[in-house]
C-alpha cells in the first residue's frame, strides 16, 4: 500500500514536468499577452470578434509581461504571437531580436493619419516595432471646489504663488510625485533638458537639468515629503490638495468620489517660455518575429482591422484612452470628451518616453538624483555629477 | 559474507531509490539554479546578446569586482550590523514571549499563540506595504497621528539612515518573530518539568532557572532555527527595498544591504552575465559567513 502511494506521488511529481512540453501551432489562432485594464481588453475583444471572425484572438493577462517575454520570447511554443504594451520597452525587445517590423504587415499609407508623436515613440533605430493604438500623458488636474477657473495657473510662477497662498494646516495648493523620474521629466523638458539622448547619452544638456532641479526645489518645499503614488492620489481624492499632475488613470476614481474635476493645459515655465512637457506612453501591438513569419495572414488581418478608426473610438469611449489614429477625433462623442481632447492637445508638446534599452537604468539614476536633491538636501551640482557617473557606469555595464 | 555484502548494497540502493524523488527535486530547484547561474556568469548574456550569447570566461568577474567598492563595503557593514541587531532582538524577545507562554495555568494560551503567529500568515509583501502606508507614512501614518495628538511635530520616519534602520528592524522583527517564537515554544515544552520542580525546591529564581535549565535544554533544538534565520536576515531584501527604495517611492534614506546595493548597481542593467557573476560572489560570501558563524557543532557542550 505504502509503495503504491509512493509510486503515485512520484508519478504526480513527474506529470507537471512532462506537461511543460510543446503546443501545436494553429495558424488561425493568435495569442495576445497584455497588462491592460479589463475595459480596454473587452472593447478590443468585442471589436475583433466582429471585424475578423476568421481569426481566433485569445487575450491573456500577464502581470510581469516583460520578464516573461525575456524568458520565452524566442520560443514559439510558449511565447505569445503578439503583445500589447507601452512603447518604452520596444528597444529592449528589438535588441533581443524577438520583434517583427510591423510596417510590411500593414497596408501601405494606412499610418498617414496617425499622430506623429505616437509613430515616433514606436520607432527604434528607424524601424517601426509597434502599431500604436492609444496613448497616455500626464495632465494638470484641479478640483473646482477649491481652485476657481480664473485661478488656474498659466505659468509656473502663478502656480507657485497659488501654492504659497493655499498650503498649510494639512492642505496643499498643489501636489505631484516630485521625486519620481516619470513626473519630474516634465520639469526637465520645460527647461529644455532631457534624461537621455536618442543614442544613449545620459543628460545631454546638463545645465538645463540642473536649472530645472534648482528651480523645482521651492515647489518641493510646499509639498509633503513623501510623495509616492498613493500619498499624492489620496491627498487629491480626499480634497486635501487643490491641484495635481496625474495620469488619466486617476480620472475614474476622482469622479467616483465626487471630485469636481477639471483639466487645464500644463503651466509654462516663466524663465524659458516652454510648457512643462510630460512623458507620453504609447500603448500598442507588438508582433513577435516568428508569428510574423508563421502566421502572416492572421497577423495582417488583425492589424488591418486595428487600423480602422472604429476601434480607437471604442477604446476612447470605453476607457477614456486617447487614440493614436487622428481620424478618431472626428467622432462627435470623442470630440465631446474633455479628458480625451486634453490628452490630444498635450500630445503636441508631450515627449515620448525614450524607448532605448539605456532608459531602463536611467529611471533608477534619475530617481536617486531627485531623492538626493529633494529629500536629502544634497547640493545640486555634486548630486548631478554623482548621478552622471552612476549613469555612465550602469550604461557601460549593460554591454 | 558475500551475501551480507550484497544485502547491504541492496539496502543502500533501495534507500537511494526511495529518496530519489526528493533528491531530484532538490537538484532541480536548489543545485541546478546555482550551477546555471555560474554558467551564465561565464557568458555575455545581456540585452544585446540575449539568445545568441557566448562563453567569455572570467571577464564578468573582473568587472564585478568594481562593484565591490566603498559603497559595497559600507553596505556589507550595514548587513552585518543588521543581522546582528535583528538576531539579538529576535532571540531575546522570542525567549521572553515563549517563557510567558509557558507559564503554568496561563489562560487563553491558544488565543495568544494564534495572535502571535498572525504576522507569519500574511504575505510579507502585503505586511511591509501596510507598515509603510499605515504606520510610517508622513501624511496618513498612525505614528504621525499619534505625534500630532501628543502635540509634537510630524516627521518623516524613513528619511534618514538611522531612523530607516530602526523602522526596518521593527518591521523585520514583526515578520520574523513568529518563526523563532514557535521553535522556542516547542523546545520549552519538551523540557522535563521535574528539572524545574527540583530547582524550585533548591530555591532557584526565574533567572537562575532560565540560565541553568531552559537555555541549555533548548539550545540544541533552536540552533538550526538560528542558522536559518541568520541566513534569511543576512539576505533580506524585501523589507529594506519596499520600505525605503521602491521605484517611485524612495524616501531619502541611503540605507543599503549588499543585496539592495547589488540590485541597484548591477541587476537593473539587464546584463545577466554580469549580474550572475555578482550573485555568485555574494553566494560565496554567504557561504564563508555561514561557515564562520556555525554555532557549536553537535559535539560541543
Amino acid at each position: 500500500m505504502k509503495r503504491t502511494i509512493t509510486l503515485l506521488l512520484v508519478l504526480a511529481l513527474l506529470v507537471p514536468l512532462a506537461a511543460c512540453g510543446g503546443e501545436s501551432t494553429d495558424t488561425g489562432r493568435l495569442v495576445v499577452w497584455h497588462d491592460k485594464e479589463d475595459a480596454v481588453i473587452e472593447a478590443l475583444s468585442a471589436y475583433l470578434t466582429q471585424a475578423v471572425p476568421e481569426v481566433e484572438v485569445v487575450f491573456e493577462k500577464k502581470t510581469s509581461l516583460t520578464d516573461s517575454l525575456k524568458l520565452v520570447g524566442n520560443d514559439p511554443s510558449s511565447a505569445p504571437d503578439m503583445f500589447i504594451f507601452a512603447h518604452d520597452k520596444v528597444g529592449v525587445f528589438a535588441e533581443m531580436g524577438i520583434l517583427a517590423d510591423v510596417r510590411p504587415l500593414l497596408d501601405e499609407g494606412v499610418l498617414d493619419g496617425w499622430l506623429p508623436m505616437t509613430l515616433e515613440a514606436a520607432t527604434y533605430k528607424g524601424t517601426l516595432y509597434q502599431l500604436p493604438l492609444y496613448f497616455e500623458t500626464l495632465l494638470f488636474m484641479y478640483n473646482k471646489r477649491y481652485m476657481q477657473d480664473e485661478q488656474v495657473p498659466a505659468t509656473t510662477e502663478e502656480l507657485y504663488a497659488y501654492m504659497e497662498q493655499n498650503t498649510g494646516r494639512g492642505r496643499y495648493g498643489f501636489v505631484e510625485q516630485h521625486s519620481t523620474a516619470y513626473y519630474s521629466a516634465a520639469w526637465i523638458h520645460g527647461f529644455g533638458g532631457s534624461i537621455v539622448s536618442e543614442d544613449g547619452v545620459p543628460f545631454p544638456e546638463p545645465e538645463a537639468v540642473k536649472d530645472a532641479l534648482r528651480y523645482h526645489l521651492k515647489f518641493v518645499a510646499l509639498m509633503p515629503g513623501e510623495t509616492e503614488y498613493s500619498t499624492v492620489n489620496t491627498l487629491f481624492l480626499e480634497g486635501k490638495a487643490d491641484a495635481t499632475i496625474g495620469g488619466p488613470w486617476m480620472v475614474p476614481s476622482a469622479r467616483e468620489v465626487g471630485i469636481e474635476l477639471s483639466i487645464a493645459p500644463m503651466p509654462v515655465v516663466d524663465e524659458t517660455g516652454e510648457a512643462l512637457a510630460p512623458y507620453s506612453g504609447v500603448q500598442g501591438v507588438q508582433v513577435l518575429r516568428f508569428a510574423a513569419e508563421d502566421k502572416a495572414e492572421a497577423v495582417k488581418a488583425v492589424l488591418s482591422a486595428l487600423c480602422a478608426p472604429q476601434i480607437g473610438i471604442d477604446l476612447a469611449l470605453a476607457s477614456g484612452c486617447a487614440p493614436a489614429n487622428a481620424a478618431c477625433y472626428d467622432d462627435a462623442q470623442v470630440a465631446d470628451d474633455e479628458l480625451v481632447q486634453a490628452m490630444r492637445s498635450t500630445a503636441e508638446i508631450a515627449v515620448p518616453m525614450p524607448n532605448i534599452p539605456e532608459m531602463d537604468v536611467m529611471w533608477t539614476v534619475v530617481s536617486n538624483l531627485l531623492t538626493d536633491v529633494n529629500l536629502s538636501g544634497a547640493d545640486v551640482d555634486a548630486a548631478f555629477d554623482e548621478a552622471l557617473s552612476e549613469a555612465e557606469g550602469l550604461i557601460a555595464n549593460m554591454k | 559474507m558475500e551475501d551480507r555484502l550484497k544485502r547491504q548494497r541492496r539496502g543502500w540502493l533501495v534507500s537511494y531509490l526511495w529518496s530519489a524523488p526528493s533528491l531530484a527535486l532538490i537538484a532541480l530547484i536548489v543545485v541546478f539554479p546555482i550551477l546555471y547561474t555560474f554558467f551564465i556568469s561565464l557568458t555575455n548574456m545581456n540585452v544585446y546578446h540575449w539568445f545568441d550569447y557566448t562563453v567569455i570566461g572570467l571577464d564578468n568577474y573582473v568587472r564585478a569586482l568594481f562593484v565591490f567598492d566603498s559603497g559595497f563595503l559600507s553596505a556589507l557593514i550595514n548587513t552585518v550590523l543588521w543581522t546582528v541587531v535583528n538576531m539579538a532582538i529576535q532571540l531575546v524577545l522570542a525567549f521572553v514571549l515563549a517563557s510567558l507562554l509557558n507559564i503554568r495555568k496561563l489562560r487563553l494560551r491558544k488565543l495568544y499563540k494564534t495572535l502571535l503567529m498572525f504576522p507569519w500568515a500574511m504575505p510579507g509583501y502585503v505586511s511591509i506595504l501596510l507598515w509603510k502606508t499605515g504606520m510610517f507614512n508622513s501624511e496618513f501614518g498612525l505614528l504621525n497621528q499619534w505625534m500630532e495628538a501628543l502635540g509634537l511635530e510630524a516627521r518623516r520616519w524613513l528619511s534618514t539612515d538611522v531612523s530607516a534602520f530602526i523602522c526596518c528592524t521593527v518591521v523585520n522583527i514583526w515578520l520574523a518573530l513568529p518563526f523563532m517564537l514557535m521553535i522556542m515554544d516547542g523546545a520549552m515544552q519538551s523540557i522535563d518539568r521535574s528539572y524545574y520542580e527540583s530547582a524550585v525546591l533548591d530555591g532557584a529564581n526565574w533567572l537562575q532557572r532560565s540560565w541553568s535549565i531552559t537555555i541549555p535544554c533548548i539550545r540544541p533544538i533552536i540552533a538550526p532555527a538560528v542558522i536559518i534565520t541568520v541566513f534569511t536576515t543576512f539576505k533580506q531584501f524585501d523589507v529594506i527595498y519596499l520600505l525605503t527604495q521602491q521605484m517611485g517611492a524612495k524616501t531619502g534614506s541611503g540605507l543599503h544591504t549588499i543585496l539592495t546595493y547589488a540590485y541597484e548597481n548591477a541587476f537593473i542593467t539587464n546584463n545577466y552575465g554580469y549580474s550572475s557573476a555578482i550573485s555568485i560572489i555574494i553566494f560565496l560570501l554567504l557561504l564563508a559567513f555561514s561557515a564562520r558563524w556555525q554555532p557549536g557543532g553537535e559535539g560541543e557542550k
